[in-house]
């Protein structure tokens, strides 16, 4: 009999226990997603009257607090494109180096892939201060779109990197030695038969390193600059989104409005390039699973 | 034969690309030792520990006391993770064991929207409803507390998503065992299923730990931007990410090299914790497989 | 490619390629895998290699195209002649020319995953077929490994959406489509179902007189009926070499080597 009593008491005081991990497990839960909520509302509610086509299209106003984000938005993208063109090459190209032309546990490849981990541990504003004093004063670019591009290049390669990587690590291995006996090289091998295995893959580390990129600002503080006109070319200073919103919220008093439509603006692209990320993912998965 | 000039083409080309890709942090690490040696050699860390103020860039008595700044990037950081940590582990246990797959993956999706969310929205989210808040309190608002709270809020989910993998990786067959044992669910938590995942959540930490360190935005707009040591989770600091960011564009001579050293320090800091990391992360791999 | 079949005796046709190798090692790091090989492999017939698993067969197969240049570590000493050709093992050697002469199918079914058409073409193009031609050759070597009439409609469809025997054919036709002198097969239908690899089997001899065929088979069965010749490969003293080698019939029907007829008569191994 004392053992069905102890064991009665075992029990009692598992459910106890377990009650207690699922209650403390929900509050966490709670707290966090409702702080995220309370932020997308506070969001909406403070941005969606703003919001309009002009505002996506018009010039700034009375420093900003009228008017549109227009040359923001230019900015903004031409930032991107200067950020992908020289990261795409380096990132990829890296990457297809380490997993194609040398030993995983060579000397040179654990340095190469060291470099770029460590390169990810790099906090933004550091990148900021390099791209100021070498980009902006050593190459003599001066606050420019470009330069706060090549800044973000610096930033986001290890993720280009590492991304690109893991898609070439995960293709089939046996399409390597088919592709040696016919004879192909090295280089065809690469371009024809794995480029196009990995390219989704690649893409979803390209779609990361925007979403990143357009996420900074304090890389891009004093880099790409403060200037509201429109840009006329990449070596013109131009304000990206997230800085607009740092500068109407810090500066600019009543701002807040038109700071929280831009946040809006900025967050919807940054959902839309999540999305696609998870798109691509999802085909990668299925072209892995079922051709 | 041009196929293999060509091979030989793009082998050396790529192998270009390579070195470039991973000596891009030694170049970065080699320019602010460069820029922050200045501030090494005439003398002044002597008065980094010494001068009790901020002032580098008054004429007349310039003041050097780095130790106000170095204690604001502790605090807020320690301070930040150590709300985090509970919060984020907790969550992972409860969408990985009390709630179905399904539910589960809807806060994944919210977990990686607030990773993905951009430190100037949190920075101006708290700017618009946590100083106020906070400044109810006790003004100015503007605090380490502030900053704290949503540094927390945005590194919950590098931990909240480590764990939750870490958790998901141990092996079904532990947990099996455990409950043909007839150990209920907290106890499979408690005692199979975390220690198990101490690893990898231990990893999460880090980096966490290391992400707020570097964060910049949401300290510069939340924290107050006094350099002082704080008496109270309620008066202002300025840690070294935002005397960075607010100095840089005008420092000049001795005062810009400080920023450089200030620059060092980060990325030694948070290098020694992400090498660690990556150097602790390899036997555990050996003994798990 | 002119002759299409030729009856299992006769005598090597002209335009294919014997292999004769003398005193050949395979070594991975510190670990010797194949030691003082000799064999010489008759132009224009089938030569199946056989034994127990790990006696360095697939080693043997990879090392006369080359393949073990891709395997970090892997050294090869010794030599390797194709039909009046030089010397192919060793440095200075044009191994992407060697390789179109000698095509390879792997144990898995290996297609790239592009299309059917593009499986070819690569290949082609590498080695400098005009672009007229290619579609002639597709056709040709689809129907060699009797495929064309299954997916002369779906070309430009995945070759991945293919059943496995068809991939392995596909794989077949792609080697062929180089026009090599030699084709060498490492366990080609050990990773289909048993009707898929019946079809494969009847391919492969079809190649008889028109390639030299080197074949790496577990199936007994398989290397009685397609083979005219057979080398036993058996561990000696830590590393695989050959014990026996001779007409298929002879071997197996009065292997000299003791372990050699204790495997071919399915006792061990």
């Amino acid at each position: 009999m004392t053992s069905l009593i102890s064991s009665r008491f075992t029990t009692r005081r598992s459910r106890v226990q377990d009650w207690l991990f699922g209650g403390i497990g929900a509050i966490a839960s709670l707290v966090t997603l409702g702080a995220l909520g309370w932020i997308l509302a506070d969001l909406v509610k403070m941005g969606l009257p703003h919001l309009s086509v002009e505002f996506f299209t018009a010039d700034m106003k009375s420093a900003g607090r009228e008017g549109g984000i227009g040359p923001m938005i230019v900015s903004t993208f031409l930032i991107l494109v200067c950020f992908l063109f020289p990261a795409i090459p380096l990132g990829v190209g890296c990457a297809f180096w380490l997993s194609e032309y040398v030993q995983g546990g060579s000397r040179i490849a654990r340095a190469v892939t060291g470099g770029v981990d460590l390169l990810a541990s790099v906090p933004s504003i550091v990148f900021g201060l390099f791209g100021m004093s070498f980009f902006c004063q050593v190459l003599g670019l001066g606050f420019s779109i470009l330069s706060g591009g090549l800044t973000l290049t610096c930033m986001v390669l290890p993720i280009l990197v590492r991304t690109t990587l893991s898609a070439m690590t995960s293709l089939p291995p046996d399409l390597r030695p088919a592709a040696g006996a016919l004879g192909l090289t090295r280089a065809t091998t690469l371009w024809q038969i794995l480029l196009p295995a990995a390219l989704p893959g690649i893409m979803i580390g390209i779609t990361l390193g925007v979403g990143r990129a357009l996420a900074e600002t304090a890389a891009l503080l004093f880099t790409s600059g403060y200037s509201t006109r429109w840009p006329e070319s990449i070596h013109d200073s131009g304000r990206a989104i997230s800085v607009h919103i740092y500068d109407l919220a810090m500066n600019i008093p009543n701002g807040g409005g038109k700071a929280s439509a831009s946040a809006l603006v900025l967050l919807l692209m940054i959902l839309a390039i999540n999305l696609v990320a998870s798109l691509l993912a999802d085909r990668c998965l299925k072209s892995q699973y079922i051709s | 034969m041009c196929r293999l000039r060509v091979d030989w083409l793009v082998r050396h080309v790529l192998g270009l690309l390579a070195v470039v890709a991973g000596g891009l942090v030694l170049v970065i690490v080699w320019y602010l030792f460069q820029g922050a040696k200045p501030a090494l050699e005439s003398g002044l860390p002597r008065r980094f520990f010494g001068d009790p103020e901020w002032q580098p860039g008054s004429v007349r008595d310039p003041q050097y006391g780095l130790v106000p700044m170095l204690a604001g990037s502790f605090l807020v950081t320690v301070f930040a993770t150590a709300l985090a940590t509970p919060l984020g582990i907790a969550g992972a246990v409860f969408y990985q064991f009390y709630v179905p797959a399904r539910v589960s993956r809807w806060n994944l999706r919210c977990m990686e929207l607030l990773a993905g969310m951009p430190a100037v929205v949190l920075g101006f989210w708290g700017l618009m409803v946590v100083v106020p808040a906070i400044s109810r309190l006790e003004p100015p608002g503007q605090s380490l507390l502030a900053a704290a709270l949503v540094l927390a809020l945005m590194i919950l989910p590098i931990i909240a998503l480590t764990s939750q993998a870490a958790l998901s990786a141990v092996p079904l067959s532990h947990l099996q065992a455990a409950a043909g044992l007839g150990i209920g669910r907290a106890g499979m938590i408690w005692n199979i299923a975390l220690p198990a995942a101490k690893g990898g959540i231990g990893s999460g930490v880090l980096l966490a730990l290391a992400r707020a360190i570097g964060e910049t935005l949401v300290v510069v707009m939340l924290c107050g931007n006094i350099a002082q040591i704080p008496g109270s989770v309620f008066d202002p600091i300025r840690p070294v990410t935002s005397t960075i960011a607010l100095e840089m564009g005008y420092a000049t001579a001795s005062h810009k090299a400080l920023l450089y050293a200030g620059g060092l320090i980060l990325v030694l800091v948070i290098g020694l914790l992400v090498g660690g990391l990556s150097f602790r992360r390899k036997p555990n791999h050996n003994t798990v497989h | 490619m002119a002759i299409s079949s030729v009856p299992k005796t006769n005598a090597p046709p002209p335009g294919t390629a014997g292999i004769s190798v003398r005193d050949l090692s395979v070594h991975y790091g510190n670990f010797e895998a194949l030691k003082d090989v000799n064999l010489s492999i008759e132009a224009g017939l089938v030569t199946a290699l056989v034994g127990p698993s790990g006696c360095g067969k697939s080693s043997f197969l990879h090392s006369l195209n080359r393949l073990t240049d891709l395997v970090p570590g892997c050294k090869v000493k010794g030599s390797v002649r194709f039909g009046n050709g030089g010397e192919s093992c060793g440095p200075g050697v044009d191994v992407l020319a060697l390789r179109r002469r000698v095509g390879m199918v792997f144990q898995k079914p290996n297609p790239f995953p592009q299309s059917i058409r593009r499986n070819f073409e690569i290949p082609l193009r590498e080695h400098g077929v005009r672009r007229k031609e290619i579609s002639e050759v597709i056709e040709k070597c689809l129907r060699d490994v009797g495929l064309w009439d299954e997916v002369s409609d779906r070309l430009d469809r995945s070759a991945m959406a293919l059943s496995g025997g068809q991939q392995q054919r596909l794989c077949i036709a792609r080697a062929l489509a180089l026009d090599p002198d030699v084709i060498l097969f490492d366990e080609p239908c050990s990773a289909l179902d048993p009707m898929a690899s019946a079809v494969v089997e009847e391919h492969i001899a079809a190649l008889r007189g028109r390639i030299t065929v080197a074949i790496v088979t577990h199936n007994l069965a398989q290397a009685r009926r397609i083979s005219d010749r057979v080398a036993v490969f058996w561990i000696r003293n830590g590393s695989g070499t050959i014990i026996e080698h001779g007409p298929t019939k002879e071997v197996f029907s009065n292997p000299v080597d003791p372990s050699s007829r204790c495997y071919l008569e399915g006792g061990c191994g």
